[in-house]
């Protein structure tokens, strides 16, 4: 197996706070990783550092082999790292089908006269893409509702549509942060099918979570953040027998 | 050095005026991310009050004694309750509605605004340069090797004045805490129960007044004034704001006295019909380059 | 007259835009455009092609600014110093000023790509600005701009440049009269108003919603977003920069206090009245504002002058006007009077809800 995502040493702080403390993960292709942690313990800044939103204080990060840390977010984009948002951030007023659009940017090819002039071969090239898109959003379960305002949609749609949005860019990374957060059980049990249809697509997955129970079902190695600090990682069960895991969730023995 | 001397002068009293229509800008984009585009036009505004109240009071010309303390007291109050009662009105009636609206639709309806308060007052003033009674006897004082006439004198020292008010409104009432509180972070304000429409309606009062006195004092350094004022004195003063550091207080002030200093140094340098290039110049590179200013510090991305 | 053709091509587009049949549409079009094009030769007052033509350099104005303001969503204020950098570009190679005389369908080309050029040394470093930080950056060139002209002996100072030359077609000049014009703004209308109906099909005018939306999602979706936003500045400058070679070489001469903040702000009012992002609403948007300007005003001081004997000039009030609609629609009907579906519902929504805390 080899890592296609390795953090190493990577730390962040914002003033005094230490949101990031030298964490080191590695990620190997194909699995589903999950990273679990209280409120505040740096699952969300990891995900930004990796996405470049953050600049880092210390540490690389490597997708592929190649350092990423440093570059724009859209390159990071580009090389096959997608993601979704804790707080959903989809182009509300815009339609589902334009959502998954704007998606496929990066595999779309053409220039700037095929923009300016409609060419022929820009108008073919559209039509492939919209049938790429209706065919995401087939995969996460979303038929019918391609021309309706995102914002129209009902919350689990909503978290749907932002997987479908993500992998109409044809990631080898899909980084899912929250994606179970506000969906009932049923929901749940569906999300956690789509993860696995994901990654038998070939598309390794890591997602943050707070519901221990779709965690140990799904992934297949957990990283648990505390303050800023890896404190365990491993599979399902050697999480849950480890101590310093329960200490945090529970709150340091009296 | 005479000269040196005489422009920084000149730059400081011009930079008083800015300063004062800046703290309107940075205070009302402190609490609810607007450039009031109408603040300058505000400013204008209350130099056609104070004149209106001097002509009423049969001001045409220097006024002495008691009578000086008692016309320039009814003109600044006049000019700065005004234009506060405008600040609010311009808030309540055409920003409230707006302020969740993206971001485009608020700033595009403050040059709306702006449009509307600059042809009613060439309605109401005419389109021309309207003359302003120069109310103080003006002889130069010689402070050192510096001369200064007291025009610029009374000129800084209101502003100083009111700015030092300023200070003591914002930092030690309860209304003013209010204001820095809602600034911080408006839902968390009005959970504990600061009335946030209270404190956005306080800053833009507060600003108007401050622009209405503006208004006075540049009517008598001048001694005009042109319903157009208001736009690039408003320009400049913005960049002043900016580049003090925009939300910032102290910093609005800093930012106002160095616009005035640079500009008249532009003025002498370059020749005046460069001194705006040059402040626009400012804006933009301040804007490029610094866009916290001197004293503003860098907001953190939150996702 | 005027009033009759004005009113029958805004109908004639609005029908357009209503019809789902594509064969209506292009039928439409047709009939529109061959009785735009035939109407001169029929209807002979010059008048009125003189305001249609003036109109028509305000209509592929507006169309320019669309891209930036309606499709990428970036508020330019400074957008008439584009149409300045066009029209001086006309003034400086079709003049006795410096003895060049290049034919104005050249300059056409040189002064769109001069204009772009603008557009991009000014993105370039101002577009990492947000909202109103990069309004008021635009404003800022937007002044710093005619004040350059203003203050360049070189290019005439503040009476800027005159006697510039009389374009001509096939050999013939256009003379005085105003319908050459007319045809030029009319062509010119149609080849903005089609490219900019294809940019807002392709994958450029999405990534400009994407990033009018949500400017850090679209990042995380590969969207090289100063690329971006920079093409918006571009291609929205030199179509500006087309207009202004148009407009100097109709009035025969340019100067520095043509392209003030005001003309800026009209052509924002322009988008704002007809609905920003919407091609057909900034069409109608600008006509009848160019119209209320040059027309409809004097008509009505006309019939005030012979009914009640009072001599008012309604043109002193149009920028009240201009504050007026600005304020009003952006208050009662932030999406304009045709908007397209995205921004009617993204505008709308928002200001509607209104704030109770």
């Amino acid at each position: 197996m080899t890592a296609l995502l390795s953090i190493d040493g990577v730390s962040k702080s914002f003033g005094a706070v230490c949101a990031l403390s030298g964490v080191d993960l590695s990620v190997d292709a194909g699995s589903i990783f999950a990273i679990i942690g209280p409120n505040g313990a740096g699952k969300s800044t990891l995900f930004n550092a990796i996405t470049g939103i953050y600049t880092l204080d210390s540490g690389t990060i490597a997708f592929d082999g190649r350092r990423i840390d440093g570059l724009p977010t859209f390159v990071i984009a580009r090389r096959g790292i997608a993601r979704t948002f804790q707080n959903l951030r989809l182009f509300g007023f815009l339609s589902a089908i334009d959502n998954v659009l704007i998606g496929e940017h990066a595999r779309m090819r053409g220039t700037l006269v095929d923009s300016l002039l409609g060419t022929p071969r820009a108008r073919a090239q559209e039509r492939a893409a919209r049938e790429r898109a209706r065919a995401w959003l087939d995969f996460v379960g979303l038929n019918d509702v391609g021309e309706q305002f995102a914002r129209n949609l009902s919350y689990g749609a909503q978290r749907r549509l932002e997987i479908a949005r993500a992998l109409a860019s044809q990631p080898r990374l899909l980084l899912l942060d929250e994606p179970a957060a506000g969906l009932n059980p049923t929901e749940k049990r569906e999300l956690a099918d789509l993860v696995r249809a994901i990654r038998d697509r070939g598309v390794t997955v890591v997602l943050i979570e707070h519901d221990m129970g779709l965690v140990m079902s799904l992934c297949e190695r957990i990283a648990v953040l505390d303050h800023g600090e890896k404190i365990a990682q491993g599979a399902p069960a050697e999480i849950r027998a480890n101590p310093a895991v329960i200490e945090a969730y529970l709150g340091a023995p009296a | 050095m005479h000269e040196f001397l005489a422009q920084l002068v000149n730059g400081i009293s011009v930079g008083a005026i800015y300063a004062l229509i800046a703290l309107g800008y940075t205070m009302v984009y402190g609490i609810v991310e607007l450039i009031n585009f109408a603040h300058g036009d505000v400013y204008t505004f209350g130099s056609f009050v104070a004149l209106t109240v001097l002509t009423a009071l049969g001001v045409s010309g220097e006024v002495h004694g008691i009578a000086l303390v008692i016309d320039v007291c009814l003109a600044i109050l006049a000019a700065a309750v005004v234009c506060g009662v405008l600040g609010i009105a311009i808030e309540r009636f055409a920003y409230r509605r707006l302020r969740n609206a993206p971001r485009l639709a608020p700033l595009i309806t403050a040059i709306g605004v702006s449009f509307i308060l600059e042809n009613v007052m060439q309605l109401w003033q005419g389109p021309a340069q309207v003359s302003f009674p120069a109310v103080f006897a003006n002889p130069s004082l010689a402070l050192g090797p510096i001369a200064v006439t007291v025009k610029q004198l009374v000129v800084v020292l209101l502003a100083v004045g009111a700015m030092l008010a300023l200070q003591y409104i914002v930092h030690n009432t309860r209304l003013g805490m209010a204001m820095r509180a809602t600034a911080q972070d408006r839902d968390a304000a009005s959970l504990v129960g600061i009335d946030v429409n209270r404190a956005i309606a306080l800053a833009f009062l507060l600003g108007g007044a401050l622009a209405g006195l503006a208004g006075f004092v540049s009517g008598v350094y001048y001694q005009s004034a042109w319903f157009f004022n208001g736009f690039s004195a408003g320009l400049k003063a913005f960049t002043a704001a900016v580049l003090g550091g925009i939300g910032n207080i102290a910093g609005a002030m800093l930012g106002g006295f160095l616009i005035g200093i640079i500009e008249s140094f532009a003025t002498w340098k370059l020749g005046g019909q460069w001194s705006n290039v040059t402040v626009f110049a400012i804006l933009v590179i301040v804007l490029v380059v610094r866009p916290s200013g001197l004293l503003g510090t860098k907001p953190i991305v939150k996702v | 007259m005027i009033y009759v053709y004005v009113l029958a091509t805004i109908a004639a587009v609005v029908i357009v835009e209503r019809t789902r049949s594509r064969r209506v549409k292009l039928a439409i079009l047709a009939a529109l455009a061959l009785t735009l094009a035939i109407v001169p030769f029929v209807d002979r007052t010059d008048a009125t092609f003189n305001v249609l033509a003036d109109a028509g350099v305000f209509v592929m104005l507006a169309l320019g600014l669309n891209i930036v303001v309606g499709y990428a969503g970036l508020l330019d204020l400074g957008y008439a110093a584009f149409f300045a950098i066009g029209a001086y570009a006309y003034g400086i190679l079709a003049s006795p000023q410096f003895g060049v005389h290049l034919p104005f369908w050249a300059i056409l080309f040189i002064a769109a790509a001069c204009a772009g050029l603008a557009g991009i040394v000014l993105g370039a470093p101002t577009l990492r600005l947000h909202g109103d930080y990069l309004a008021i950056v635009t404003l800022g060139f937007g002044e710093i701009v005619p004040q350059v002209f203003q203050n360049t002996q070189a290019v005439g100072g503040p009476n800027g440049i005159a006697a510039l030359d009389v374009p001509s077609a096939l050999g013939h000049s256009f003379g005085t009269a105003a319908v050459p014009y007319y045809f030029v703004t009319l062509g010119g209308i149609a080849l903005v108003a089609w490219v900019a109906r294809n940019l807002g099909r392709s994958r450029l005018g999405r990534a400009w919603m994407a990033i009018r939306e949500d400017e850090l999602a679209a990042k995380h979706m590969g969207i090289d977003t100063t690329r971006t936003k920079l093409a918006a500045f571009a291609i929205g400058a030199s179509f500006s920069g087309l207009g202004g070679v148009i407009f100097a070489a109709k009035l025969g001469l340019v100067s520095p206090d043509l392209f003030q903040f005001q003309v800026s702000v009209l052509i924002l009012s322009m988008l704002v009245l007809g609905g920003m992002g919407s091609l057909i609403g900034v069409v109608v948007g600008s006509l009848v504002l160019s119209l209320l300007n040059s027309a409809l005003l004097p008509n009505i001081n006309a019939v005030i002058a012979s009914t009640l004997h009072v001599n008012v000039d309604l043109t002193n009030y149009h920028f009240l006007i201009y504050g007026v609609i600005l304020v009003a629609i952006m208050l009662f009907r932030p999406e304009g009077f045709l908007p397209n579906r995205e921004r009617r519902a993204e505008l709308h929504a928002a200001a509607i809800t209104e704030t109770s805390s």
